[in-house]
């Protein structure tokens, strides 16, 4: 049997939505099995301490959630996130602490992830009342992503195959990495984690009967931050991976060793776009310029990938599951 | 003709990297050889035989794989090249698991699984060197 996490990367918000958010967790008609609360907080306190909060760690204890508070970093919620991707579970049900999620979503959103072959990430609308947009000729597509409203943000009457997703989701665990070399605002991870899901040729889907109220907090929240260039820098990383949407990017940030062996699963991948260190061997661009275009490096790291899929099979079968 | 290629890459910190059997393991290996040897390496390594052909450029040393009629080695990227240039040799293998970086066309030579590193996949400078995780040069023989 899959193990569910439920993750909630907080700030701000101890005492208004994030409390609500609780509330509706220990409220589903499926239960995760497994709640991690990462506290973002600049002056994290006990909440064991409050009473709402001590209710709600014994109506979990009771209902036999487990539970984890971890004080987080500090760098930033796709840290925070990634930490989620690489337990032990096998999906993890990300939720903000400004998105209360009704009774049924959980149970919804498993359900069809279950149900239907390959499915990567799968989410419900994500509302905020009173807006509701006109998302009849959304796409969910990349390409379409500054021509439309995100098609979560209206009521979904239909499963619908889509390329990214916003906000809350339940996403397949330890398949893609969130992208860390985004800075602590952490704008557009979401979309490019599901996005690369997309791309590792999962299916990303929005479901109806999974409704997610989205009650946007300007006091707090996890990208409380107002510096423009962070801003400006993970779009500059966003926009460039996007603009290699039809290529498979290969960074090999690695051994003269790794480099032969990985030349020889080169020609089946399709449309690749090399950054390597030894392009007498395989030609290709710089790793400087990889990390000035996509900011972070790890998810291309095979030494890190063996590491975390507890690899025992050859360093050629290792790079076939990276890239093929 | 063998060729060997006896070193890898010193750690980080400075010292023996423990995938590296050692200068006087090589020198009794070499002497158990009847047969003409030539060393490729690079600058700064110790030269064990007559002929050291140091740093050379990928081509070169392919050339040098296809004329000799084996070649023994550790774990680095020569044993990836030969394997690469279709030429089987023997790999000397200590902390590092063949199972995983080794390629099966080659006699890989591994004294005992208990050797090896718990995390396959850290930088060398954190496992300490171990003469004993070899097989004795005596064993290489058998296999050349």
């Amino acid at each position: 049997m899959d193990k569910i996490l439920c993750s909630i990367a907080t700030r701000g918000r101890y005492y208004s939505t994030f409390p609500l958010v609780l509330s509706a967790i220990i409220n589903q008609t499926k239960l995760p099995d497994k709640l991690v609360i990462f506290d973002d907080n600049d002056e994290p306190k006990d909440m064991r301490q409050e009473l709402a909060y001590y209710y709600f760690f014994q109506m979990l204890e009771l209902k036999g959630v487990k539970w984890e508070w971890v004080f987080a970093e500090k760098k930033g919620q796709h840290h925070i996130h990634q930490m989620a991707n690489t337990s032990d579970c096998q999906w993890v049900w990300r939720v903000d602490d400004d998105a209360i999620p009704e009774p049924n979503v959980l149970e919804n959103l498993y359900r069809i992830a279950t149900k239907i072959d390959n499915v990567g990430a799968v989410g419900g609308s994500v509302l905020t009342p009173p807006l509701i947009f006109d998302t009849s000729k959304s796409t969910g597509k990349i390409a379409d992503i500054d021509l439309e409203p995100n098609i979560q943000w209206n009521v979904i009457h239909n499963i619908t195959e889509v390329e990214h997703l916003h906000c809350s989701f339940l996403y397949r665990a330890g398949v893609h990495d969130y992208n860390l070399g985004l800075s602590r605002v952490a704008h557009r991870e979401e979309t490019l984690f599901t996005y690369g899901l997309h791309q590792k040729g999962y299916k990303i889907l929005v479901v109806p009967d999974a409704v997610t109220w989205h009650m946007k907090n300007p006091q707090g929240g996890i990208r409380s931050e107002t510096r423009q260039e962070m801003y400006e820098h993970d779009e500059k990383i966003f926009r460039n991976i996007i603009g290699n949407s039809g290529n498979n990017i290969v960074v090999l940030n690695s051994g003269l060793g790794d480099h032969i062996v990985f030349n020889r699963i080169l020609p089946e991948i399709p449309n690749p776009v090399v950054f390597t260190c030894y392009p007498e061997v395989v030609s290709g661009r710089s790793i400087a310029e990889a990390t000035t275009l996509f900011g972070d490096l790890d998810q291309w790291n095979i030494y890190k990938k063996m590491a975390q899929w507890k690899w025992t099979g050859s360093l050629e079968a290792a790079y076939r599951k990276l890239y093929l | 003709m063998i060729l060997i290629h006896p070193f890898a890459k010193p750690l980080i910190k400075g010292g023996i990297n423990p995938k590296t059997p050692g200068v006087e393991y090589w020198k009794e290996l070499i002497a158990l050889i009847d047969e003409p040897i030539i060393q490729v390496g690079i600058e700064g390594e110790e030269q064990l035989v007559p002929e050291f052909f140091k740093n050379l450029p990928i081509p070169r040393l392919r050339e040098l794989i296809s004329e000799c009629r084996t070649w023994i080695g550790i774990d680095s990227f020569f044993q990836h090249l030969a394997w690469d240039e279709g030429k089987p040799g023997i790999v000397l293998w200590s902390v590092s698991d063949p199972l995983i970086f080794g390629h099966p066309e080659n006699i890989n030579l591994l004294a005992d699984r208990k050797n090896l590193a718990s995390n396959q996949f850290l930088w060398w400078d954190f496992t300490p060197h171990n003469l004993d995780a070899f097989v004795k040069p005596e064993k290489v023989l058998e296999f050349l």
